[in-house]
């Protein structure tokens, strides 16, 4: 079955077709972050922008026409409202011209699946880190087909906590590589490291080192807030391996695109003799391509949503997701 | 000596003196970390557990005594006893282990860590054990935290058993509405974890 599917709950617009779980097409085009952040109607403005030339780009590149198409689906949430509404209209539109199918896709769920995938892995334990997100889960076993939360943040996401550091330093966008780059300088002074079992918090970290700014050297603050974020991390998901017993780990999100971080959680795993697997970096940045990959496992079995039923949800949660 | 159990946290590996079982909790080194925050750690938590157990056992709250401390190992006397995860889950264990954490947030420890995996059923008493991420604090919303950490770690018919029990804590009122109020805070609102 080839299904479209469109990505667009927060600065990426992304279109990727997918073709019984084989991957045609992934494009993408970005909203500029500058040193503003996400302006919501600015983002969605942009979105609006850019629908046509990124969907035109997918069917380019996958090689096909869209009357091709057999179904369609969109990011229902968790994602900033302007910007989902966006992609929810573009994914309605096509449903209702070419009578196609459609359904309805949890990000975070897209994240995990993409990343399953391509690590090859059925039942890893799986830590999901983003700019919103951050959450360590395990499929359920009782067939509700489910994640369960094992441990998540209390505060932001870690990729948020990252992008606001730098940019109270006024670093360059985007936020996490630079400070990643700028860290490699560095060396260690002290910070807040808060762990709870296989719960974190970042907001601590996040105020003593943004009040250490202009005190201490950049190099040194970089280096010291990336290595205690990423150790906290890396503490409650060692902590949620040995409780489930997994023998498969795997990372997804957009932080999961951070060699250190997954060198550390590679040692980890290596560690408990777990095999350890993530998506190469395009896939674990937002794309349509996951979008559609998940789409397209639910249509092809037939799980297909009411196109009155076709909502969105800013705040989805990724335990609240079926998985098909 | 030989290898009884392994944490995240640490090797636990016991041995018997003098006819006396003891366990040694050793903290070793986490490669994941860099050496500076690591030893930072595992120092700073092996001082600070070691004294919230001493602090516990003075007030006679079960828990496991502690019989020496070095820079990172704890040595104390062993518990014979089943987890609570592995064990069946009873109303009166409940209900015991809410009035135990009750009795740690009365002294103002914090557990930080207070799940059935923690806890630990030997004939008729209830044990807390791995005070490895403890705290001593008056904080309301630390202690409320426990609650939440245990809420989410057994079935919400499970949890009114353990409030029963815990329902003896002083400030337990108090507690219990700032659990509330943390969970209002958007994030936690639908949050359910039973593990199957």
């Amino acid at each position: 079955m080839i299904v479209i599917g469109i990505e667009s709950s927060a600065h990426t617009f992304g279109v990727g077709i997918v073709d019984n779980g084989v991957i045609l097409a992934n494009e993408k085009s970005m909203y500029n972050i500058t040193t503003k952040g996400m302006i919501p109607g600015d983002v969605a403005n942009y979105h609006m922008d850019h629908v046509n030339e990124v969907i035109s780009k997918a069917l380019l590149s996958a090689n096909i026409s869209i009357d091709e198409l057999e179904g369609v689906c969109y990011t229902k949430g968790p994602g900033i409202g302007p910007c989902l509404q966006v992609g929810q209209l573009a994914a309605k539109t096509i449903a209702k011209e070419l009578g196609l199918k459609i359904t309805t896709v949890n990000h975070s769920i897209a994240h995990i699946e993409i990343a399953k995938h391509f690590a090859k892995q059925k039942d890893p334990l799986v830590l999901y880190v983003s700019g919103g997100n951050s959450q360590i889960l395990k499929m359920r076993k009782n067939k509700t087909n489910k994640y369960y939360v094992l441990g998540e943040t209390f505060d932001i996401g870690v990729g948020n906590m990252l992008d606001n550091f730098a940019r109270s330093a006024k670093l360059n966008p985007a936020w996490g590589s630079t400070v990643a780059k700028i860290a490699n300088e560095g060396k260690y002074i002290e910070l807040p490291y808060t762990v709870k079992g296989m719960d974190f918090a970042f907001t601590g970290l996040l105020t003593k080192a943004t009040s250490l700014i202009g005190k201490e050297k950049i190099q040194d603050l970089c280096f010291s807030i990336q290595e205690n974020a990423f150790s906290m991390i890396c503490e409650a998901t060692e902590r949620a391996l040995l409780m489930t017993n997994s023998s498969e780990l795997c990372v997804c999100g957009g932080v999961a695109q951070s060699s250190m971080l997954k060198d550390m959680l590679g040692s980890v795993a290596k560690e408990h003799k777990a095999k350890f697997g993530y998506a190469p970096d395009q896939y674990n940045a937002d794309n349509g391509a996951m979008i559609a990959f998940v789409g397209e496992r639910e249509l092809s079995k037939g799980h297909d949503t009411k196109l009155s039923k076709c909502t969105i949800d800013q705040k989805f949660r990724t335990d609240l997701a079926v998985v098909y | 000596m030989q290898l009884f159990s392994e944490g995240a946290e640490a090797k636990i590996y016991s041995h018997q003196i003098l006819g006396k079982k003891l366990l040694f909790k050793v903290r070793e080194p986490k490669s994941y970390r860099i050496q500076n925050l690591d030893q930072k750690i595992r120092k700073s938590r092996t001082k600070r557990e070691a004294k919230i157990m001493v602090k516990a056992t003075a007030a006679g709250i079960m828990v496991p005594k502690l019989v020496a401390v070095s820079k990172f190992t704890i040595c104390m006397e062993m518990i014979n006893g089943k987890l609570m995860k592995d064990a069946k889950i009873t109303a009166r264990t409940l209900s015991k282990s809410g009035s135990l954490l009750a009795k740690l947030h009365n002294i103002n420890i914090v557990h930080g860590d207070f799940t059935p995996a923690n806890i630990m059923l030997c004939g008729n008493d209830v044990f807390a054990i791995d005070f490895g991420l403890s705290e001593v604090t008056i904080s309301l919303e630390e202690k409320a935290m426990d609650l939440l950490l245990m809420k989410r770690a057994i079935s919400s018919a499970q949890f009114s058993k353990f409030l029963s029990g815990y329902a003896s804590e002083a400030k337990a009122r108090l507690t219990l509405l700032k659990l509330k109020e943390i969970e209002k805070r958007g994030r936690y609102k639908i949050r359910t974890l039973t593990t199957s």
